[in-house]
């Protein structure tokens, strides 16, 4: 299954570019730099529309946030675009002292993120961003489930103050959430009441948890799905709630378990309401080049991979009773 | 542009008073970095003292000068020029690197008159780039933007980003300011890692570049001077001021040791005696010495 075949929507970056032209419509305070990846990163849309708010500093990391740091502090809400690897590992020091540190308004999209990366291979392949970012204080991190929460994502990211990291994924994802939807930090979002097992998704793997669901429930396994957008804060009590409920748990990131968001989670439960949890996601790899669906494949980070993980965290739980 | 004498006096004075201020903060904070606090004090002082349009009354007026430090392991010789300044209490100096007090690099949102946080080496120049394409943006064309890197920290690649950049863009509202004074955290920079031919990088980077002794009063003024109104010609502005690591101490100057090293109240004590004797002031060793 491709992701063409899934849905007719465009790809993430698409929704991403789109949007950011839009905000630039809407507010001049805007600036989008470049480290040389326009098309691909398809900020080449705020490119064509405003190229004097546009700004390439070459292929240079370091400089790009260094600069992005410098235009917050003279009034600017500068967004400056890369790849997801890139921000986490080339200039991570720039990006959390020159500009989380101060808590400079500033929004980072990290780019092809996970397994998409068309071929790329390790090098391009964040798999430590949600981990690396999650550690630094004043900074908060997103990762949007489906176009309308990127489309929200965005929008709130702007209007709050200080650092934001959100992630666009080079995959196409089906609708989950309606026109109307609105992203609030810190608030998860259910979005299939179950029973027997909750799903966590964040990001793209929401819909792998939807799609594991009614795997689940042909077994009359009653999965609750709870798509958790705001990786950072996160929704202790709607963690909580919901698994004071089911009694076990599934996480589904595109990311490296070793610390992400299932971490997250974890954390959440073992200090509240520790019940058994499988985690779903990169198992510390350097990642393949490959077909994208292969490498979903490869990785085990397949929708029956997570139907499987809630049958495992199903009899754990069980097997306490 | 000749500076009167009086106005020559005026700023050795507050040059000193940095350097005092200085050795206290570090000696209070029992952490700090004088080497390359004391290498700086006159450039700013002339930058605070004569150059510079800023208004401690009214730091955020959008059309300021901004001052950012690339070196901020210096932090000292900036917080005591912000004090002197007046942009917040000199007392505040004595609570350098305590809990609730001056952060030991730079953070500005706890301290008044900061125009970014650092203590990463390397990355205050992009800032200082950034700030220069906004404020240009933003036709701000009184703000001048002064940014203040070491010799040691040009070995990172991230200053080299910088200049490429500030080039590329014509920043000629920027100047940066090198505080060449030879040594580094562990010993001469021709040693660790050599910079020379300097000039000649930045020139190559597209810079205009003036070198000057970076202690003298009058050769710095006139480098700010021809930076603001001579040479601004489509080139951000290099100015090398050559200086001398630990200058006003003896035991301090050219000795990468007083990179880091802090110095006991006693060890304060004989040396701001030998800095008053030496700028012709009457003796006068660490206020602070009883506790």
């Amino acid at each position: 299954m491709s992701d063409k075949e899934s849905t007719k929507n465009p790809q993430m970056r698409e929704i991403f570019g789109q949007t950011l032209a839009e905000l630039g419509q809407e507010h001049d305070d805007i600036l989008v730099l470049d480290a040389d990846l326009h098309t691909s990163t398809r900020i080449s849309y705020f490119k064509e529309k405003y190229p004097e708010r546009f700004i390439q500093v070459g292929i240079a990391e370091q400089n790009l946030f260094g600069i992005a740091a410098g235009l917050a502090t003279v009034g600017y809400k500068p967004f400056p675009c890369t790849f997801a690897s890139f921000v986490s590992r080339k200039s991570i020091d720039q990006f959390a002292l020159s500009i989380c540190f101060p808590e400079l308004d500033v929004k980072v999209p990290g780019s092809y993120v996970g397994l998409p990366t068309s071929k790329a291979g390790a090098s391009h392949n964040s798999f430590e961003d949600i981990a690396f970012m999650r550690t630094i204080p004043n900074l908060k991190v997103a990762a949007p489930g489906d176009p309308a929460d990127m489309r929200a994502i965005m929008k709130t990211a702007y209007e709050t103050p200080g650092p934001v990291y959100f992630r666009v994924v080079r995959y196409a994802l089906p609708d989950i959430f309606g026109g109307d939807h609105v992203f609030e930090w810190g608030k998860g979002r259910l979005v299939r009441e179950g029973s027997d097992v909750t799903l966590f998704g964040t990001g793209m793997m929401t819909d792998r948890c939807l799609k594991a669901a009614e795997m689940l429930a042909k077994e009359n396994i009653s999965a609750e799905v709870i798509h958790l957008a705001s990786i950072k804060p996160i929704d202790e009590h709607m963690i909580i709630e919901s698994v004071a409920k089911t009694g076990c748990a599934v996480t589904a990131e595109n990311a490296s378990i070793i610390a992400g968001f299932g971490a997250a989670v974890a954390e959440v439960l073992v200090e509240n309401y520790p019940v058994p949890m499988k985690r779903i996601g990169i198992r510390d790899h350097w990642v393949d080049s490959g077909e994208i669906e292969e490498l979903f494949q490869y990785y085990q980070m397949q929708p029956e991979d997570i139907a499987k993980a809630a049958v495992e965290s199903i009899k754990l739980k069980e097997s306490r009773l | 542009m000749r500076l009167q004498n009086e106005q020559v006096a005026r700023l050795e004075d507050y040059a000193y008073q940095i350097r005092r201020l200085s050795l206290e903060m570090i000696t209070c904070g029992q952490w700090g970095h004088p080497g390359g606090s004391l290498s700086m004090a006159e450039i700013m002082a002339v930058l605070y003292f004569q150059v510079m349009k800023v208004d401690p009354k009214n730091p955020g007026l959008e059309e300021r000068d901004r001052f950012f430090l690339s070196k901020a392991h210096a932090s000292p010789a900036l917080y005591a020029t912000l004090a002197l300044k007046g942009f917040f209490p000199i007392d505040d100096l004595y609570r350098y690197c305590q809990i609730g007090g001056i952060e030991g690099h730079t953070d500005m949102r706890r301290t008044k008159g900061l125009e970014s946080s650092g203590g990463s080496l390397g990355m205050g120049l992009s800032i200082a780039v950034g700030a220069a394409w906004g404020v240009r943006k933003k036709e701000l064309s009184q703000s001048r933007i002064y940014c203040l890197i070491g010799d040691g920290e040009s070995s990172s690649g991230n200053i080299w980003e910088a200049a490429m950049a500030a080039g590329h863009y014509h920043l000629d509202n920027l100047v940066a300011i090198l505080d060449y004074n030879k040594v580094m955290a562990k010993g001469f920079v021709w040693d660790e890692m050599a910079i020379e031919p300097v000039r000649e990088k930045w020139e190559a980077f597209g810079w205009d570049v003036v070198e000057v002794d970076g202690h003298d009063i009058q050769e710095l003024y006139d480098a700010f001077y021809r930076a603001r109104w001579v040479m601004p010609r489509g080139k951000p502005i290099m100015v090398i001021a050559h200086t001398v690591k630990g200058r006003g101490i003896d035991k301090t100057e050219f000795n990468y040791k007083w990179h880091t090293q802090h110095p006991s109240p006693q060890e304060t004590d004989e040396m701001l005696r030998e800095l008053s004797l030496r700028y012709g002031k009457p003796e006068q060793g660490y206020s602070r010495l009883e506790g």
